[in-house]
């Protein structure tokens, strides 16, 4: 029953289309079906779903028996890889280039001085210098086969995961269903897989926005979080940590969503100008791409 | 022979000249990987004709295999 | 980040596209059926029917399998010249007499025959950049077998916006005629009653068929491709092809007319072809998407050193609808040059030549099919779609002056042929 329950999605009937509701990766999600065929988006709904379990159960940090888990508990021994794992790695290796060092899927660790639960409490820098020898993708070494790193380093692919998870769902919807235009929402990340018929948008609520937007084409990603902060003598200190410093980013806006033809590469546009703090704008301005930022 | 040689060297030179500044990034391929636009595109209908072709008229070939395979020509 | 303006934003939508292309996850099977119908006014009317099977593997491996069964019925033109008088004409197996009326085409309406063909492909990558497929194929007809094998390897470059490709197929066939091979240009025998017995028919007859020799042929066929994207919108391709063919490329149910000053066929000979061939061919396509149409055009050039060379011009273009069906209007026009030893009759007292052939296919031909296909894509992934096409045949004059009575008869027939056609994917 387990495994039932897992799966469990709510299909619902609307004017022109038919939604499929459900929780993953620990966010509301949901998939639109530009169709009124409920016998279709069901089946089309359950191999979405599965994707999206199968992807948060291998690379979760959270759960104990899984991937993730085995490459963060090596102590330092070699963990071997399939060939989905070492393409994520090699998609952060590149945007660890890109962004001089400053996107590191191993800064996780930091997370353990810093609590971002809109408390006024900071870390000591001892505790920052005692982590930040535990963050550095350049100590990490890996190929097609295998990954070794430190002991007590970690990696999260939270950075990438749940992006990748939409684009890789909207990939297996353009093979099941490629003539229905399909919305893919996994907590506001969001991508499209071909325009809907009638030239009719997609309209969803998101992030950063009171009001639904539409939206017809393309990927939608959001970084950065309003409600995780904190405030201390006035200073905000945002959730986007410095792999070098340890510290918070200083002046980056609270939240950004971009547009790009794909999940993974909105989200990633997104987390990188986050971390070009005030030049977050600027940033985005130069890569002459779409986006909505929200400074507190 | 000396055909041959000289259609190596037709195929060479159109490569050679053809592609250096032709051509899209992978993300710009959404238009091209729509079935219509595939260069196979409708292969069945192809194949039929190709065999209608075949048995009406003295050339084949060209777009594939000129092949054997049929005692009507 | 040094790295401004679309640097970036480019390099990682690269990186983006790598990330997921590895995500080209096993598909169910993809089944790809179609029915034909091939008819022609008064003469050859032909069933078609192609069901093919194919599988996407993890990794872009692809395998397929094709089955194609067509049927032909009714009657062809024998390659004799018409007469102001009927003619009587021996079955290819000896057996049977057919006649063709006052100028009418002599039709040999002798043969119904089924042939089933069965291929299978499959294609995968070869380490990056390169992708290989191979192939075989099994035919078999009443008096014809084929077997053939291929095999490509493709190359990618800049970006995969271009593919290099090489081509082999070699194929072995094997004919085994009705009535058995005919000497090439002996003279059909005839019974009007001048035999003494079925004994002294039958060994004139069996002196017009050949005992020894090629019963088969072989075609080694090159192909080198080239194609190219040129943009988001536009991609074309080249192919440059050769092939060489060896063996019995007589059609053994084919006869040329002998006539004399008067126009009148005194005799029938059995045509004599060649024992090889070498083929070229060049081959052009481009296709462009416009906002909602996709027009697909095509020409090739062939010459082979019997002499036949050929052009052909062949356009589809695809008007796509909102409701994923579409329209496409089919034109294609093709011109062909004679053969060497092409023909329409041989005149009595001249030499008889090595060579010689009466068949209209490869005799001078100007040809054009006008056709009107749609599709539908339904919301399963299921498409269907229906074609008509009208294919019209004209022998050319190839400056044969026609002596006596020939000259009011026509030498040079057309041909009509409807093709309709159902296909279905799913």
């Amino acid at each position: 029953m387990a495994t039932l329950a897992q799966q469990h999605y709510e299909l619902s009937g609307h004017d022109s289309y038919i939604s499929a509701r459900f929780q993953a990766m620990a966010s509301p999600c949901e998939f639109l079906f530009d169709t009124l065929d409920k016998s279709l988006a069901d089946s089309l709904a359950q191999k979405g779903v599965a994707q999206a379990r199968r992807i948060e159960q291998k690379f979760s940090r959270y759960a104990k028996d899984n991937l993730c888990f085995a490459i963060n508990n090596a102590e330092g021994a070699s963990v071997k890889i399939d060939d989905e794992c070492y393409r994520l790695l090699a998609f952060a290796q590149t945007c660890f280039e890109l962004s001089d060092g400053m996107f590191d899927l191993t800064s996780g660790v930091l997370r353990r001085a810093w609590k971002f639960d809109c408390s006024s409490h900071i870390p000591q820098q001892r505790q920052i210098d005692a982590l930040l020898p535990l963050v550095g993708w350049e100590k990490v070494t890996f190929d097609q086969h295998s990954i070794q790193m430190k002991p007590g380093m970690e990696i999260d692919f939270g950075g990438i995961g749940k992006e990748y998870a939409v684009s890789a769902i909207a990939d297996i919807y353009r093979i099941h269903a490629p003539d229905m235009s399909v919305l893919i929402n996994l907590g506001g990340d969001i991508q499209i897989t071909k325009p809907r018929q009638h030239k009719l948008p997609w309209r969803v609520g998101i992030e950063n926005h009171e009001h639904v937007i539409s939206i017809v084409q393309g990927a939608l990603a959001t970084s950065g979080d309003a409600k995780r902060f904190i405030l201390r003598d006035g200073k905000r200190y945002s959730h986007i940590l410095n792999p070098k410093t340890g510290w918070p980013v200083a002046n980056a806006p609270s939240s950004v969503t971009t547009h790009a033809p794909l999940c993974v590469q909105a989200g990633c546009l997104a987390t990188l100008s986050l971390l070009n703090g005030k030049d977050a704008e600027r940033f985005l301005q130069n890569q002459d791409v779409k986006y909505w930022c929200t400074r507190v | 022979m000396k055909k041959i040689i000289m259609l190596f060297a037709a195929v060479a030179i159109l490569g050679v000249t053809g592609c250096s500044s032709l051509g899209v990034q992978p993300w710009e391929r959404d238009l091209l990987a729509t079935d219509e636009m595939s260069l196979s595109a409708g292969a069945t209908d192809l194949a039929l004709d190709d065999h209608i072709y075949f048995s009406k008229e003295g050339t084949s070939g060209g777009r594939g295999f000129a092949g054997g395979g049929c005692g009507c020509n | 980040m040094q790295l401004n303006k679309t640097d970036l934003k480019k390099a990682l939508f690269a990186a983006s596209c790598t990330l997921l292309a590895g995500n080209s996850v096993a598909q169910d099977w993809d089944f790809d059926t179609a029915i034909m119908y091939y008819g022609e006014a008064d003469r050859v009317q032909a069933l078609e029917g192609i069901f093919q099977a194919k599988k996407t593997l993890k990794d872009d491996k692809e395998f397929s399998a094709k089955l194609v069964v067509d049927s032909l019925t009714g009657a062809s033109a024998n390659g004799a010249v018409q007469q102001a008088t009927a003619q009587t004409f021996t079955t290819p197996s000896g057996n049977g007499q057919y006649t063709a009326n006052t100028s009418e085409t002599p039709l040999d309406d002798t043969f119904l025959d089924t042939r089933v063909q069965i291929s299978a492909q499959w294609s995968q990558p070869l380490a990056e950049n390169y992708v290989v497929s191979t192939g075989a194929n099994v035919s078999n007809e009443y008096d014809y077998q084929s077997i053939a094998f291929n095999g490509v390897l493709g190359r990618y470059f800049n970006n995969k916006n271009t593919t290099a490709s090489l081509g082999l197929s070699y194929a072995l066939d094997s004919v085994d005629p009705v009535g058995g091979r005919p000497v090439g240009l002996s003279t059909m025998v005839v019974d009007n009653g001048q035999f003494s017995d079925e004994a002294a028919y039958r060994s004139a007859f069996d002196a017009t068929r050949q005992t020894g020799g090629e019963d088969g042929k072989n075609t080694v066929d090159v192909i080198l491709g080239l194609t190219q994207v040129i943009n988001r919108q536009w991609i074309t391709q080249f192919n440059v092809s050769l092939s060489e063919v060896d063996g019995y490329l007589t059609d053994p149910y084919k006869v040329v007319s002998e006539v004399d000053a008067s126009g009148m066929a005194t005799q029938q000979r059995y045509e004599n072809r060649p024992g090889s061939r070498s083929k070229q061919a060049f081959f052009a396509q481009s296709k462009y998407r416009f906002e909602s149409s996709v027009w697909d055009i095509s020409y090739r050039l062939t010459n082979d050193d019997w002499g036949i060379n050929s052009h052909t011009i062949e356009s589809r273009y695809r008007f796509l609808f909102d409701n994923n069906s579409y329209l496409e209007p089919h034109i294609r026009l093709y011109q062909q040059g004679e053969a060497d030893f092409y023909t329409p009759f041989l005149r009595e007292g001249d030499a008889v030549p090595e060579f010689a052939s009466a068949d209209y296919r490869i005799g001078k031909l100007n040809a054009y099919t006008f056709g009107i296909k749609y599709g539908k894509k339904l919301k399963s992934g299921r498409e269907y779609g229906v074609r008509l096409e009208y294919y019209n045949q004209a022998s050319q004059d190839v400056g044969v002056e026609a002596p006596g009575g020939l000259n009011s008869l026509d030498l040079y027939p057309s041909l009509d042929a409807v093709i309709l056609q159902f296909d279905y994917k799913f």
